[in-house]
């Protein structure tokens, strides 16, 4: 062939063809080796592809390409990631164990703690928990929703509408649960002394403050200078413009408010958290 | 990510306690009988407390008395926490590579090595390799576990048959953080690495670049062995038998060069990579850390029982590979110098008696490897070089009229010069052509020369 080197390819016949001419007194170490366990066949067609979604023109030439990969669950991450656009924002953790996570995920069991108001055994109640709590390992993202939705589709026999329905709800209450833990956590912790920093308000208000000062300095260098060439204009005492600046009577800060929820000191709790319905 | 299943430290949520039964070495170590004060007294409490044994150590070494404490401590509180479930440790992949035999499909898959490139950069020549597309706006090619598992093995069949046959595997890993796992590799392959840039020539410009590497010369149980090191200071270094390229794509040179010299490559080839380049490809996701850890590790681990199988095969003396380099054995004067060198010690010292017997009493080492013809028939370096093969006779003609016989006219001293400058050699094979080959010249010199003149010679009519 024209545009390929196949010396690689052919390192066997080479060396077969040395010895034969006795270029070479012995066969290299790799001779034997490479005699029986030969390069597998290289530029070879693919196998022929038929496409699920039959075109009524298909080129023979692309009969040949690799074929998109559809599944089941594409149409429903499609509507779950339209609904819910900012899911595509959270981060994804695409890092696997051994590759057998998903043979411990058993989508029966709902992705948020089931209700235990029901009045039962104590054992029971207990057993469900534990069984939940070894699910506790699955994403809790709009891929559970999808697997969610999938299993009761197919175990319930639920419409697609309404297994949607009740995976995206338990989505939710897992969420609200997480917020909930992790807003209190929070506050325990900044009870028993912790601080975790300047707020994003903080932070902004830091920047302002600091753009501030630059153009302070940079509206005093273009006073003077204004100042400069108006006074090369006029040749006689100075006068005291009213460009200059009033002094600001430096007074105490008031503080307006008491707690803002994203300052340091938080909101005071007064109880009374939302009901999810 | 490390699971703990979830659970808070205390709440409703109460961690598991540890599973494991209560050991009986903890409850012996409880009995701190390593102490001899406190051995009667802790004897009869099955478990000293805690300031018993620091009242008891006291006036012991307060090294002993930490020790116990420490053991405590140990005895008490390790069963407390949470157990984090088996997961994924990126050290492992070095400290404990997988074996051919631990390659699966869900193993290349965690590895991410089903992640090929965007389909408008692919290579088309690697379509068998390819299982299908993935992804709405910009899609990606999904290579074929079973492809890679298949190639994968394929390779290291041969790492471990190259290995096996005393062949040398050198393991070339460019990319910025390859290169501890190139060392590993070569570590249990027992082979050489590379993980900074290829120098273009090392193979086929070898003896400028790689002419001050230090070599050295073993016999068949890789035990080093004295007396070649005049030849081998003007070799140029060994060329490896199998080279393993863990980034095709950057490294054209070197795999270019590997074909000149005849040398089956093994690479890891992604959507975008040329599969001709290389002898064996292993179309895999060479941009994933992780899945080339996993490839290079199977291929050192394939390497590594290659190398038991031929010490074990060369301890119970079957050598079943033929001696390839072209080395000659030492004269005695040769062995002596290596010997002095080895031992340190003067020429004129009364040892030199004893290293003279030792020479004559010690087997041929080289001759341990030889299984074909003796390698001093032949010169092999030359022959790689696609010069003609020369034998004892020929390099003895050719030495006498040469200016710098001053040497002793040994063959080995021919073949060091000679393997000095190549030029020398081919200017003398010009130099010496048969008489024949002489005649044959000149007649077709005079025959050009009678065309050239011009068709006003008649040629010979046909009557």
């Amino acid at each position: 062939m024209g545009r390929y080197n196949l010396s690689a390819q052919r390192v066997h016949k080479h060396a077969s063809q040395l010895l034969e001419a006795n270029r070479i007194s012995a066969p290299p170490p790799w001779y034997d080796t490479i005699a029986t366990f030969p390069p597998s066949a290289i530029l070879v067609r693919p196998i022929f592809q038929r496409p699920t979604i039959r075109k009524a023109t298909r080129k023979p030439s692309k009969l040949f390409s690799p074929v998109k990969l559809g599944y089941e669950e594409d149409r429903l991450r499609w509507e779950y990631f339209n609904d819910h656009p900012w899911e595509l924002a959270r981060p994804r953790v695409l890092l696997e164990n051994d590759g057998r996570d998903h043979e411990k995920w058993d989508w029966s069991h709902a992705l948020c703690q089931p209700e235990t108001r029901e009045v039962g055994e104590a054992g029971v109640n207990a057993w469900m928990r534990m069984q939940q709590r070894s699910q506790a390992s699955r994403p809790l993202n709009g891929e559970a929703v999808v697997q969610r939705q999938m299993w009761l589709m197919r175990h319930e026999n639920m419409s697609e509408a309404k297994a949607y329905d009740a995976a995206r709800k338990e989505l939710y209450r897992a969420r609200h649960l997480q917020e909930t833990e992790q807003r209190v956590a929070k506050e325990e912790a900044m009870h028993y002394g912790a601080y975790f920093g300047k707020s994003p308000l903080e932070v902004g208000m830091q920047l302002e403050d600091a753009q501030w000062e630059n153009w302070k300095a940079w509206a005093e260098k273009e006073t003077t200078a204004l100042k400069a060439l108006q006074g090369s204009a006029y040749t006689g005492m100075e006068v005291d413009s009213a460009l200059d600046t009033p002094e600001v009577a430096e007074e105490e800060v008031q503080e307006l408010a008491g707690d803002v929820p994203g300052s340091r000191a938080g909101q005071s709790a007064r109880g009374g958290v939302a009901v999810h319905p | 990510m490390i699971i703990r299943s979830l659970m808070l430290r205390h709440g409703r949520l109460a961690p598991p306690r540890s599973t494991t039964p209560f050991r009986a070495s903890r409850w012996r170590r409880c009995l701190a009988t390593e102490a001899p004060i406190s051995q009667t007294e802790s004897s009869q409490q099955p478990l000293p407390s805690l300031d018993n044994a620091s009242q008891e150590d006291s006036s012991e070494d307060p090294t002993i008395a930490q020790w116990n404490f420490f053991q405590h401590q140990k005895a008490h509180t390790s069963s407390l926490g949470g157990v984090p479930e088996p997961h994924y440790k990126p050290f492992m992949l070095l400290a404990n590579p997988p074996r051919p035999q631990d390659i699966t499909l869900e193993l290349l898959l965690a590895s991410q090595s089903h992640l090929g490139h965007a389909t408008s950069l692919w290579n088309p020549a690697n379509a068998k390799y390819i299982f299908g597309i993935r992804g709405d706006h910009d899609p990606i090619h999904i290579i074929s576990l079973d492809v890679t598992a298949a190639h994968l093995r394929r390779a290291c069949k041969v790492a471990q048959g190259v290995a096996a046959k005393g062949g040398l595997i050198l393991f070339v890993g460019t990319r910025r953080d390859q290169a501890r796992c190139v060392v590993r590799a070569a570590e249990l392959a027992k082979g050489c690495h590379l993980f900074d840039k290829w120098t273009p020539g090392t193979l086929t410009n070898g003896q400028q670049i790689l002419g001050r590497c230090k070599k050295k010369a073993v016999n068949e149980v890789d035990e080093e062995v004295v007396g070649f090191e005049p030849q081998l200071k003007y070799s140029s270094a060994v060329k490896p038998d199998l080279v393993v390229c863990l980034n095709p794509l950057e490294n054209y040179t070197l795999l270019h060069e590997c074909g000149i010299h005849n040398i089956p490559t093994i690479g890891i080839i992604d959507t975008d990579a040329n599969p001709t380049w290389v002898t064996y490809p292993i179309p895999a996701n060479d941009d994933s850390l992780r899945c080339v850890q996993v490839i290079a590790g199977a291929l050192g681990r394939a390497g590594e029982e290659g190398q038991a199988q031929r010490l074990s095969r060369a301890q119970a003396g079957h050598v079943d590979y033929a001696a390839t380099h072209g080395l000659e054995m030492p004269t005695k004067d040769e062995f002596d110098a290596a010997k002095r060198a080895q031992r340190g010690i003067s020429e004129h010292d009364e040892d030199a008696e004893e290293d003279e017997l030792l020479f004559e009493a010690t087997p041929d080492p080289a001759d341990a490897d030889d299984v074909f013809t003796k390698p001093s028939s032949t010169v092999f370096a030359k022959t790689e070089d696609g010069l003609s093969a020369k034998t004892e006779d020929e390099l003895r003609s050719k030495q006498t009229p040469d200016a710098t016989s001053e040497v002793q006219g040994s063959s080995q001293n021919e073949a060091a010069i000679d393997g000095l400058t190549n030029v020398k050699a081919e200017d003398e094979q010009f130099g010496t052509l048969a008489a024949e080959d002489m005649e044959d010249l000149s007649a077709k010199r005079e025959e050009n020369a009678d065309v050239a003149s011009g068709p006003s010679v008649p040629k010979a009519g046909s009557e």
